[in-house]
């Protein structure tokens, strides 16, 4: 007979990840409550109850497979990104640039006048600045909204988050540095780190339409050619430690301005990328822990309070020389809630460093469940309440 | 509700309204933006008329009252530029076309007003499938049997506007080798078709208008979705088959054949129009319809063969004195090299084929639009 401990470590994340997609659904079309909020719920409520079943490091297939289902979403996401808007409309990249200014320095100020030192003060802040862009983008698809919260959401979630990689990287770096180095020392790091990846995406960005050009094919045989890129430019940054976030949303911008368009039907990268996706919503919030969570609540409420307000109240500033009302644009705010897989991975991949963050920060362990099951509640009542979401009743 | 009097308009007056296509800049769908689009208009003043439509994906604008194509043009590429400002400042492309390529007419949003609503109650999918993009266009009338005569007196010739118009090639992601697949959908409406032979306003409202008033199955004329109908309230008629065409120059130029051709009939040089003419109506609007300029028309009254782009070619050139006088030489010359290099929807079937996807069509769409 089998050791029930080794069947029950095998079967431990095929099961959950089934039982979250079967709450998924249920609970979805019971209440309308975005799916991948259930994931978030039923990922962390299995990983208490066994949690010697649930542990992953970095080079775990699960953290991989997680990895991939990330990139594929950020591919997507970045090929729902518009340069040209940017340069034509520069009222969004100052949107975005004001209020994820805003929030660090807001989160940062919050933090240290509750005693944490300046660096981890810094590591809180720029990773409080982003949204999650697999939040958004699964509530948004779930949803099939489009209007002016919709697009400015996505942009400026794109303009977060790529703000958010490089202070991010910038502070690891110093941190790294601070024995040894200077903090010229750590930006360049840090520069060369995302610039290379960022040129990676960008290359596969050119190469991948170009072959797709020369098959003559396009449609089902692109997503294909896409899912597999991103597969291997998630592989690559694993393995050359560059940052596959970058790589992937690089790669989707690159893509989407050579002009090669997936077809509707492989929104969300069809079953396999829906398959994905529930292993990354359950494995985000499989590296957190109840202890931490509680004894960090309290400082995490106030700190996503301060986030919430500070994003509503920037973005609502810029929305009417932007071209939208001040309501659609506090909307665009609210929606902008979303904050935790993008910051578990990032965290995940600089354990290698030797920096456990999460370990460390019990406010952040907190924040990242609260908004990890919130979040998506947010965004989708903010899409509904624009009227931007599609109604259900005709 | 009783017909309202036929209210007298200056002869020959145009006006015209093209319904437009918002569709997203990444994945090329039809995209539920009227609303932003309109919030953000409204902030400057609009050259002629601007309007949301049905679905949130489709606004309408409207031209002011002009009597030649000069001023026509100019207005319709002056809204024509606005929008194209206004839609860049929101992430939003906006095309002309008869029909979306691929949309999914399930997926459509019924823009929130009460009448909007009824329609979408009462129709189910054929209100959502009727996310189509005509061009109607308005020519002022003197009296009401002037109006009716015009609207029978012009029936011969739809079958041109169909094909010179053609611009919708494409419907849910396939090619239904029409050329105007977007009449098709106006067919499924009960009180589409042509308007009934009568040439008395007096007897139109009295023997006609009141008693299907009377029945109950109709309240105003907003509920006839004729191919021509008359417009008491404006003092014209209205030809609503056009598609919208991929260009404002395009859309100015078939409102300004439209008024030359009326001036012509008001010379009343031609035999009388006669209920006998729409034996023929039906088979030369499909020929238009799927065929475009390749189609083959039969006479009305001759029961001749014609090839339609034949037929066009040689109406244009009757037209030339009466187009001279209106001040719409160019719109015929715009017109001629239609004929020869082919329509919109044959634009659209080249790019289609360029492109490898309807995708790439909607691009095309949207570029076109702007030069």
């Amino acid at each position: 007979m089998p050791d029930i401990l080794v069947l029950s470590a095998e079967l431990a994340w095929p099961f959950a990840i089934a039982l979250a997609w079967l709450a998924g659904e249920i609970i979805h079309r019971w209440i309308n409550v975005p799916r991948i909020s259930v994931y978030g719920l039923v990922g962390f409520a299995v990983a208490q109850a066994f949690p010697d079943l649930y542990v992953s490091d970095s080079s775990s297939p699960v953290t991989l497979l997680a990895n991939v289902a990330f990139g594929l979403i950020l591919f997507e996401f970045g090929y729902r990104i518009n340069l040209h808007w940017l340069r034509i409309n520069p009222w969004i990249a100052l949107t975005g640039l004001a209020e994820s200014a805003a929030t660090f320095a807001v989160v940062y100020a919050i933090s240290h006048a509750a005693g944490m030192p300046p660096l981890t003060c810094a590591l809180l802040a720029s990773l409080a600045m982003s949204t999650s862009p697999a939040g958004v983008l699964r509530v948004i698809n779930e949803q099939n909204s489009s209007g002016q919260v919709t697009e400015r959401v996505l942009h400026l979630v794109a303009i977060n988050c790529v703000l958010a990689v490089f202070v991010f990287k910038v502070v690891v770096g110093v941190w790294v540095f601070r024995t040894s180095g200077s903090l010229a020392q750590a930006v360049s790091h840090s520069a060369i780190e995302l610039l290379a990846s960022a040129v990676m995406g960008a290359v596969l960005g050119v190469i991948v339409p170009a072959v797709l050009r020369q098959l003559g094919q396009v449609g089902r045989e692109g997503s294909v050619a896409f899912a597999l890129a991103v597969v291997s430019l998630v592989a690559i940054a694993h393995a050359a430690n560059l940052s596959p976030v970058l790589a992937t949303l690089t790669f989707g911008l690159m893509a989407r301005h050579r002009r090669i368009v997936i077809t509707r039907t492989e929104r969300n990268f069809g079953a396999i990328g829906e398959l994905l996706a529930v292993l990354l919503f359950v494995f985000a919030v499989t590296t957190l822990d109840w202890e931490r969570v509680v004894s960090g609540a309290s400082l995490a409420l106030a700190l996503l309070l301060a986030r919430f307000v500070v994003k509503i109240g920037t973005v609502a500033v810029f929305a009417h020389p932007g071209g939208v009302s001040w309501r659609k644009g506090a909307l665009t705010g609210v929606a902008l809630a979303p904050m935790s897989v993008f910051v578990i991975l990032l965290l995940e991949q600089t354990k290698y460093m030797g920096i456990v963050l999460v370990d460390e920060l019990a406010a952040l362990a907190a924040m990242t469940l609260f908004m990890e099951v919130l979040g998506p509640v947010i965004t989708q009542y903010a899409l509904v309440w624009a009227k931007e979401a599609s109604s259900k009743d005709h | 509700m009783p017909l309202e009097p036929f209210t007298l308009s200056q002869p020959l007056t145009m006006g015209v309204e093209l319904e437009l296509q918002l569709v997203g800049n990444s994945d090329f769908d039809l995209s539920a933006s009227s609303p932003d689009l309109l919030h953000l208009l409204a902030r400057k003043p609009f050259p002629g008329n601007v309007t949301p439509e049905i679905t949130e994906s489709m606004i309408e604008i409207n031209s002011d009252i002009h009597t030649n194509f000069a001023e026509l043009s100019a207005q319709l590429r002056l809204s024509r530029d606005t929008l194209v400002q206004a839609c860049e400042q929101l992430n939003i492309g906006i095309c002309g076309g008869g029909t979306h390529p691929f949309q999914r007419w399930s997926e459509r949003r019924i823009f929130a007003k009460p009448r909007f609503r009824e329609v979408s109650a009462l129709y189910g999918y054929l209100a959502k499938q009727f996310t189509i993009f005509g061009q109607h266009v308005h020519i002022g009338c003197g009296n009401g049997d002037d109006a009716l005569f015009l609207l029978h007196a012009l029936s011969r010739y739809v079958p041109h506007f169909i094909a010179l118009s053609a611009s919708s090639p494409f419907v849910q992601g396939n090619d239904t080798l029409f050329n105007s697949a977007r009449l098709n959908s106006v067919f499924a409406f009960p009180m589409s078709g042509r308007a009934p032979f009568l040439l008395s306003w007096e007897e139109f409202e009295h023997g006609y208008f009141s008693k299907m008033e009377h029945t109950g199955v109709i309240k105003s004329m907003k509920d006839f979705y004729w191919d021509i109908r008359p417009k008491p309230e404006y003092g014209t008629i209205e030809l609503r088959v056009c598609d919208t065409p991929l260009t404002v120059e395009r859309a100015a130029a078939l409102a300004c054949y439209l008024q030359a051709l009326c001036r012509y009939l008001l010379q009343r040089q031609e035999p009388m129009p006669a209920e006998d003419d729409y034996l023929v109506y039906n088979y030369n609007r499909f020929q238009a319809c799927r065929f475009g300029l390749d189609g083959a028309i039969v006479h009305p009254k001759t029961y001749e063969n014609l090839s339609l782009r034949e037929d066009i070619l040689t109406t244009l050139r009757k037209m030339a004195p009466h187009a001279e006088a209106l001040g719409g030489t160019a719109a015929l010359d715009h017109l001629t090299v239609v004929t020869h290099v082919g329509s919109d929807a044959q634009f659209l079937r080249d790019q289609y084929a360029a492109s490898g996807s309807v995708e790439g069509v909607v691009d095309a769409a949207i570029r076109r639009f702007r030069d």
